[in-house]
């Protein structure tokens, strides 16, 4: 049976109190199971320390990670496994990408690519010292 | 003085109505279409397919202080953003982004 390779996005919750080489060593660690269950990782963004909105486990931050990755069906049942296991992983969150969320993920990234270019060809604005210049339009994208 | 005051065939008997949007299930305040504004879907006026659970700055101006999910009727989401809306609120919160409750408010 052919298998349908679809994409998916983790979102998983590192314990902080952690050194960076050690953080560094849990998320390749996940990466690993990805790869090793035939997955292919499209894109991981480290989002850094971040304080929680209620205490998990007794901590008040955590360092969260993003991992966009694509692979078979049976990949997610291990990659979840691996999470429930790997004490140092406090919470995670796996979700199928559907047409739409690609869509708007290859659209977000067309606008910074647009905000990059644009950026780096303009020039510096004047600023005068005691005038605050307002914000450039087109560089910022309506959150 | 006759009681009750009489009323003459002319004028129109208006149902007296709460002013602007009925709170809590009361009856829809049809009689005043003047003052009622059409209030818009932001996510439709944005053209935005898919809300994302990871942008809880976005998702904090749909929710209470209390921290609960702000019902439709007063925002003016349309139903099929709102379904997504709850769900993305709902990933946020497992996800320790945004809280279950706002015990900060007394």
């Amino acid at each position: 049976m052919l298998q349908q390779h679809k994409t998916y996005e983790t979102t998983f919750i590192v314990n902080a109190s952690l050194d960076d080489p050690q953080i560094d060593a849990v998320i390749e660690k996940a990466k690993d199971v990805i790869i090793k269950n035939h997955g292919e990782v499209v894109d991981l963004v480290k989002w850094g320390r971040k304080r929680f909105a209620y205490p998990i486990r007794k901590r008040n931050n955590g360092f969260y990670v993003v991992c966009i990755f694509r692979g078979g069906g049976d990949l997610i049942a291990k990659l979840e496994r691996h999470f429930q296991l790997e004490e140092n992983i406090l919470r995670f969150l796996v979700i199928a990408l559907d047409k739409k969320a690609l869509q708007a993920r290859a659209a977000a990234a067309e606008k910074a690519k647009e905000a990059a270019a644009l950026l780096a060809s303009t020039p510096a604005p004047d600023v005068p010292a005691l005038v605050p210049a307002p914000a450039p339009p087109s560089a910022e994208p309506n959150a | 003085m006759p009681y009750p005051p009489s009323r003459s065939r002319s004028s129109s008997f208006q149902r007296p109505s709460p002013g602007g949007r009925s709170f809590g299930g009361g009856r829809p305040s049809s009689r005043n279409q003047q003052q009622r504004k059409k209030r818009t879907c932001r996510f439709c006026d944005a053209k935005e397919d898919y809300i994302d659970y990871k942008n809880e700055k976005r998702l904090s101006r749909c929710v209470s202080e209390q921290g609960r999910i702000i019902p439709r009727r007063i925002t003016g989401t349309c139903a099929r953003h709102q379904r997504q809306l709850t769900v993305a609120i709902k990933r946020a919160r497992h996800l320790a982004l945004l809280p279950f409750v706002n015990d900060a408010v007394s």
